[in-house]
């Protein structure tokens, strides 16, 4: 199958990327861009870990195609630190305790942030809402939610 | 009394700043140079003899570089006691479940690999097979392996005192029995492995809850000494138990490598994680329980019966926990256990964190139905035959800290069980559910675990234990044992660790071993090296031992503040006298090593025991059965929490790995078929789902555990399914009889109560 | 999981779209939102040798409120149409059905046409190519017989979309594009009611537009899963009433959403319409929970909106 050249921006920077029409976005990031941040838990849409940002929304990286991304802003968890600084998400997950194994941690990191970045200051039942998008199999998601709300309280401060 | 700087604060864990970052490394993140990709050619059959296994046209497509099947092996079977070695982890004679694997080959990229696999020709007989366990047992079932009659793999058969008499003595004697789906480990990471064999010498990575036993199957599998197959540090994505021991994946990876002489990555899919890595049990649980008037229980009788799946695994063991978590919390007279672990044509199973939902929660739905007719609380009722210090189990272990009583108490206390229990309206319910759990377990040699601590000439510390951490926390209890102990912050301590030809011996995260034991003899070498430090500085300082301190890398006199020297002075002092500070330490647990799971299943089990307490509240839905779960309080007695932030984390993530789960959690089978391997169809809870959990950490201060450490949570991974179900029940009136409590059960439950129920 | 191989194209325009799907020999798929599609195709329930994506059309992403119909261009993603302020007060069963499906996450990336053209799914069919080929293709792969139903020669799937049963009693109409022009008709026509091959809706055909009659509806949408986020419904119930003229749909338990006109100004309507329902659907074991239960259940949700909805018309 011919390749295709697929131009876009991740975490801030542009890319070009040779890809199979048939290449997800999550095998780029991981096997072409080396952001393996993003992890493969089913493969098929169904828990959130390989969660990346998409222009401002969520989204299973391994249900999109690379080429329908062209021209697009890809954001992953390696983007999140902002001149050495780890996002308040970053922060809150690590000072709530909001990680166990952390295969999930960066796709959940990346579903709040989407949230944050849309609502300023979120409900507890609209941060469980989002949060429900990801499955964590450790953590009984209480940190979690905590991280998220003290997560919204910060960036509302700065 | 405590006066510790570090220890019981819940500080951020090591771990955390890779994992927040996407910078910490798991096994498919791993690339090395001129890597293949592996892929395995799965049975698709649940029983069939193998005829012929052709790769031939497989090894032409260009592009590949091995292809292997169980004849590239050594005929050695592997388990985990001798009287258990069946499995060969790629057979050579029969295929015994559906997605066994078979043959596999390594390829220079995917695509590749999948092309070939489909042109490796396998001849198969099929032969009838049997998938469920009472099947299995009768007169004129397929026999799975040689040598088993009735397909009884493990029969373990326990006897304490006279049962019969105690039941024609007690006041009430109840009889029921409970079924449970088995469910799915369902770790966030799917299995993977990576070998690199070169020069002679097998490097492996792989998801492991104990690399050192991992490394030794692996050497005994391929015939190679133990020091050139080396597992080495990995990220892990939860083990939950099923990472415990050797996987097919990591003897199918191997052959790769050592015949490609490439170093081989194998990535499973969901799917292909949940059919041919380990599963859990199904089970069925026949109780007999006699108590007097007051409550006290007088005898047990239990006949349980596991589907064992295809092979042994950890097979006596298996057999066995569910019982001794409960006796472990409660005093009983006189038992009578027959444990049947028995094969089936299903896949391979281990040891779950929440293993035995069906023997323990019908154990405490049915002490609720005796304190019923009898009148008491249940609370009462385990609070009158829970365990306490100074006493021995039926079996004969001492419990040397901690009781039952306190938990109950506390969570009873906390979760308002006195204003609830039988005042609810219909249809809300409150449950209890209790346990206590081995901490540090017998494993032969393997029980205990060494460190070595080294002073660097800066005064940083390295710490090497093979201490492993599957998500749970373990490495950065490590950090914090050594920082209390040397005086040193967390950030000044490098951790090196489950490295198999780097550290020494240990359990691994198995049993509760990681504290208890691996933190135990980090605690011994720091104390080692801390004796070392002091014995230097006390001659440079002028000031006996006994009133020096180590803080802030600084080593102080208690006595003199203005006395003090910086630990890296003192390391440099130590390589001029050639003798650099060097810690070392090692512990195993007190147990009795003659016990033996089922020649002789007596004497001291474990190194001590932790006791835990949950209640859940549960409102059902009286028209659609639908269960919710609006509050779960758990109190769970670790000893001394060296972290309480990850020990409340590991608490809250029990209360949904076996309490919400135990609403949602099965595996689902057709004719050896699992019918949900997928995340979406298998119910991990999500945190819509979740109730409010409450955590009360309770500490008995165990003479032995560093700082008086135990476990930190697996009482309730052993405990919350039984306080929903009881919860359940309560709230329907009528007892379960089968888990997990879906919807479609529950409306079974409510018609049944209908027809003749008590609430 | 890799994809199979495949051609990747995005059209500007519909037509240019058509005329791309003509020219595969029909061996081309459609792509919205891909998070029914694209596990389809890494479980290779569908080769296709071109992927067409809808997401380049410009003209199919927005939601124009007309005079007759609230017309909802087929891009519109299910989070974006729930939020619309004509859905929130007008469709109370279509907003509740949208909000129940999935997870946030996949409702910000499905789209409604996508969501509404889902295929059928069943436990025996949703499942990687190595184990539908271990246990033998069944009638929706091609293969002899269904699997769920042992030797049926009949598919049994379920049709598992949350929005179409709620559009369907909002009398939606779709707008299909294809090779002979443009056509309209109600949604429910759309459904073959045969599970194998679900959609009556011809080769290459787009469904471009979903059009909702215009003024303010009563009604609700309940759904029966295991876990509140994520699942698919086993059992979805819509609801919709204007005036005394009402319609259900259930969803998940056949086929297709199965339709019933009810008269609320009569005696007794709430009790009649739950028993119709209930009798009328067969659910079979091919999803979890057992069939008796949700059949059963099937009744029970309607009867709680339709109780609900009598108690708001008192």
């Amino acid at each position: 199958m011919k390749k295709m050249t697929v131009n876009f921006m991740v975490n801030g920077e542009s890319v070009s990327v040779e890809v199979k029409p048939y290449e997800t976005l999550l095998e780029t990031l991981r096997e072409q861009l080396h952001l393996t941040g993003a992890k493969e838990a089913c493969g098929t849409g169904a828990c959130g870990s390989c969660t990346v940002i998409l222009n401002s929304i969520p989204v299973r990286s391994c249900l999109v195609l690379t080429p329908e991304v062209d021209g697009m802003e890809v954001t992953t968890i390696e983007g999140l630190k902002v001149d050495g600084k780890l996002h308040p998400l970053q922060e809150t997950f690590m000072e709530k305790g909001a990680i166990q194994c952390g295969f999930c941690t960066s796709g959940m990191i990346l579903t709040a942030k989407a949230l944050l970045d849309r609502q300023k200051k979120p409900s507890k039942e609209q941060i469980i809402r989002t949060v429900s998008s990801n499955t964590c199999r450790c953590t009984g998601y209480k940190k979690i939610i905590e991280a998220v709300t003290a997560a919204s309280r910060k960036t509302e401060r700065e | 009394m405590e006066n510790h700087k570090i220890v019981g604060k819940g500080v951020v864990r090591s771990d955390y700043l890779a994992k927040v970052t996407g910078e910490a490394q798991f096994t498919a993140d791993i690339k090395l140079p001129g890597m293949l990709v592996g892929k395995v050619l799965r049975s698709p059959h649940a029983h069939a003899r193998i005829l012929n296994i052709d790769g031939s046209r497989a090894l032409r497509v260009p592009g590949v570089k091995a292809v292997i099947n169980g004849f590239d092996g050594f005929g050695i079977k592997w388990g985990v006691f001798r009287y258990t070695q069946d499995h060969a982890m790629v057979p050579t004679d029969k295929v015994r479940y559906v997605g066994e694997d078979v043959a596999a080959v390594a390829a220079v990229d995917e695509e590749t690999a999948l092309e070939a696999l489909d042109l490796i020709h396998v001849e198969y007989e099929p032969l009838p097979a049997v998938f469920d366990p009472v099947a299995a047992m009768a007169p004129g079932a397929p026999q799975i392996h040689d040598g088993y009659p009735g397909n009884i793999n493990v029969h373990v058969h326990i006897d304490v005192g006279d049962v019969e008499a105690a039941f024609r003595e007690a006041y009430i004697v109840r009889k029921d029995t409970f079924k449970a789906a088995g469910e799915a480990y369902a770790m966030m990471e799917p299995y993977a492995v990576v070998a690199h064999y070169s020069n002679g010498f097998l490097d492996l990575w792989m998801p492991n809850a104990g690399p050192h036993v991992r490394a030794k199957a692996l050497a005994n599998l391929l015939k190679m000494p133990l020091n050139k197959v080396r597992v080495r540090h990995i990220y892990s994505g939860g083990a939950f138990g099923g990472r415990s021991e050797v996987s097919p994946g990591d003897f199918v990876t191997a052959l790769l490598s050592i015949k490609s002489g490439r170093p081989v990555k194998l990535v499973l899919s969901r799917e292909e994680n949940a059919i041919s890595t380990r599963q859990t049990h199904d089970m069925i649980a026949a109780i007999k329980t006699g108590v007097k008037r007051d409550g006290t229980v007088l005898a047990k009788e239990f006949e349980v019966i596991y589907d064992g799946g295809a092979y042994s695994s950890t097979g006596p063991i298996a057999a066995s926990i569910p019982y001794y978590v409960y006796e472990e919390a409660y005093r009983f007279p006189n038992v009578k256990y027959d444990g049947y672990r028995v094969y089936t044509n299903k896949g391979i199973r281990g040891m779950y964190g929440c293993h035995g939902r069906a023997f323990l929660a019908g154990n405490e739905v049915q002490l609720d139905m005796i304190a019923q007719d009898l009148g008491i609380d249940p609370v009462d009722i385990r609070m009158k035959n829970g365990l306490t210090v100074g006493e021995k189990t039926a079996t004969k272990s001492w419990i040397t800290s901690g009781n039952l009583a306190e938990p109950i108490g506390k969570a009873a206390e906390k979760a308002g069980w006195r204003e609830k229990r039988g005042k609810l309206p219909r249809n809300k319910g409150i449950g209890m559910g209790c346990v206590a759990m081995m901490t540090g377990f017998p494993m032969g040699f393997r029980s205990g675990s060494s460190c070595s601590v080294k002073l660097n000439d800066d005064g940083h510390v390295t710490v090497i234990t093979g201490i492993v951490d599957n998500g749970q926390g373990n490495e950065s209890m490590a950090v914090q044992i050594a920082s209390e102990v040397l005086g040193v912050p967390l950030g000044d301590i490098n951790l090196i660790n489950a490295d198999t030809e780097i550290t020494n011996l240990d359990p691994g995260a198995y049993s509760q071993a990681a504290t208890y034991v691996g933190g135990n003899a980090v605690k011994r070498a720091c104390d080692d090296a801390r004796r070392q430090i002091l014995s230097i500085a006390s001659e440079k300082l002028q000031e006996p031992v006994e009133s020096l301190d180590l803080r802030d890398r600084m080593v102080v006199s208690l006595q003199d503040t203005g006395k003090k020297m910086p630990i890296s002075w003192i390391a440099r002092e130590a390589f001029f006298r050639a003798k650099p500070i060097t810690g070392v330490g090692s512990y195993i647990p007190k147990i009795d090593f003659d016990r033996e799971w089922v020649s002789k299943p007596f004497g001291q089990m474990a190194g001590t025991y932790s006791f835990g307490a949950s209640v859940a509240e549960v409102e059902v839905d009286g028209e659609t059965g639908k269960v919710t779960m609006p509050r779960f309080v758990t109190a769970h007695d670790c000893g001394k929490a060296i972290n309480p932030m990850a020990v409340e984390g590991q608490m809250e993530g029990s209360v949904q790995q076996a309490g919400v789960a135990t609403l949602t959690e099965e595996n689902l089978w057709n004719e050896g078929f699992l019918l949900n391997p997928d995340l979406l169809e298998y119910k991990v809870p999500l945190a819509c789902d979740m109730p409010e959990i409450e955590t009360v950490i309770v500490e008995s201060h165990d003479p032995e555990g560093p700082f008086g450490a135990k476990e930190g949570g697996l009482t309730v991974r052993m405990n919350a399914h039984s306080a929903v179900a009881c919860a359940v029940s309560d709230a329907v009136g009528v007892p379960f009889s089968e888990l997990p409590l879906t919807p479609d059960r529950v409306l079974t439950m409510l018609e049944r109560e209908k027809e003749g129920g008590t609430k | 999981m890799i994809l199979p191989g495949f051609a990747y194209a995005r059209p500007k325009t519909v037509r240019t779209a058509i005329a791309l799907h003509n020219g595969s020999q029909g061996q081309a798929v459609y792509l919205a939102g891909g998070t029914d599609l694209v596990p389809r195709l890494k479980y290779r329930l569908v080769n296709p040798t071109v992927v067409i994506d809808l997401k380049g059309i410009q003209t199919l992403t927005s939601i124009i409120p007309g005079r007759r119909f609230l017309k909802i261009g087929a891009n519109v993603t299910l989070h974006d149409l729930k939020n619309h302020p004509a859905v929130r007060e007008n469709y109370p069963a279509l907003y509740q059905s949208l909000d129940a499906t999935s997870c946030e996450t996949l409702q910000m990336r499905g789209t409604i046409a996508g969501n509404v053209l889902q295929n059928t799914r069943c436990l025996f069919y949703n499942k990687p190519d190595e184990w539908r080929k271990a246990k033998g293709y069944c009638l929706k792969m091609g293969g002899p017989a269904c699997n769920a139903v042992k030797g049926a020669k009949m598919c049994f799937a379920n049709y598992a979309g949350d929005n179409a049963p709620a559009l369907i009693t909002l009398n939606a109409e779709v707008k299909l594009s294809g090779i002979d022009g443009e056509r309209q008709m109600p949604l429910e026509a759309i459904f073959s009611g045969k599970s194998d091959l679900p959609y009556t809706i011809k080769p290459g055909e787009i469904l471009t537009h979903i059009l909702i009659p215009g003024g303010k509806t009563k009604g609700d949408y309940l759904k029966l899963r295991v876990r509140g986020s994520i699942d698919y419904p086993l059992v979805g119930a819509a609801v919709s009433l204007v005036n005394e003229r009402g319609r259900v749909a259930v969803g998940a338990v056949g086929s297709k959403p199965l339709c019933f006109d009810f008269d609320a100004s009569e005696a007794g309507w709430v009790d009649r319409i739950a028993r119709e329902v209930s009798d009328a659907v067969r659910p079979v074991a091919n999803t979890v929970l057992s069939p008796a239960y949700r059949k059963k259940m099937a009744g029970t949700l309607v009867k709680r909106i339709a109780r609900k909805l009598a108690e708001e018309n008192r």
